[in-house]
């Protein structure tokens, strides 16, 4: 991968001449790159080809670019973090350190638009 | 709904990771309260890509881009996330960047294989500095996005 590639040639080329950073060249290869972007732009971690699934999905849908794939990826990650820490807030004021049920339907019902009482139903959907 | 339903599930461990990152330290989330939350996720991309589609269908495109998921967004009220997004869009693009980069000099350097082994060496060096360079200056970048 280019940015493994690119970590460790950054820490080979840290002053040290390359034939003597042999091993430690190799350790630092060996280990993931560490994450250099602002957290906004932190790659998305939820795997592209079951986004591309769920896209298919829609018989409306003729092609999406993989840019489209991964923005979509990424805007899920986000709504997965709003609406955990909604709902989080909902079990705080009910004096609760663990997430429940009733806190998604507290969060949700922050939101207004209407195909969040979508998103309502679809707690109790079944996709088996 | 679709003819492989389980495909429509997003990874429980993913989710879950998301999730615990997003809480502070100590906070559990029920079973239940996670495999909801999982599936609001599905429901969230199936609704956005129909919304997406909309806008590519209005600008008489057939392919769902980038763009069309950021109007999208706008128009399900989720206007936070349009800045995150382009700034992850912005880092998709330069990594893909780079990949195309690094296979081309993959090429190059295969395609070169027969000269000597201590140009090769010199050319690799000249090459790193190039990418710490491009490094430094993203880091840069990034560091003026965040003030």
């Amino acid at each position: 991968m280019a940015a493994a590639a690119a970590a460790a040639a950054a820490a080979s080329g840290s002053g040290t001449p390359r034939e003597e950073d042999g091993p430690a060249g190799e350790a630092a290869a060996s280990q993931p790159p560490a994450p250099t972007t602002a957290p906004g732009a932190r790659l998305s971690r939820l795997p592209l080809a079951r986004v591309k699934a769920l896209v298919k999905a829609d018989p409306d849908v003729t092609l999406a670019g993989q840019e489209a794939i991964f923005i979509l990826a990424r805007a899920a990650e986000l709504f997965v973090e709003t609406i955990a820490k909604d709902a989080y807030c909902c079990a705080q004021q009910g004096k609760r350190k663990t997430l429940q049920r009733r806190d998604l339907d507290c969060a949700v019902l922050g939101l207004t638009s209407a195909w969040l009482e979508l998103v309502r139903c679809s707690f109790t959907l079944c996709f088996r | 709904m679709a003819e492989r339903p389980e495909d429509l599930n997003l990874p429980n461990a993913v989710i879950t990771r998301i999730i615990k990152e997003a809480l502070p330290d100590g906070v559990n989330i029920s079973k239940e309260a996670r495999s909801a939350i999982s599936r609001a996720a599905s429901v969230f991309v199936l609704y956005a890509t129909s919304c997406a589609n909309n806008f590519a269908m209005k600008g008489k495109r057939k392919t769902l881009n980038a763009t069309d998921v950021l109007s999208a967004m706008e128009e399900m009220e989720f206007q936070r996330f349009v800045t995150p997004l382009k700034e992850a869009l912005e880092a998709y693009r330069r990594e893909q960047k780079g990949k195309k980069e690094a296979s081309e000099q993959k090429k190059k350097d295969k395609d070169k294989k027969t000269d000597s082994e201590d140009q090769d060496k010199s050319r690799d060096e000249d090459n790193d500095e190039d990418e710490e360079r491009l490094e430094e200056e993203e880091q840069n970048e990034e560091e003026e996005v965040d003030n």
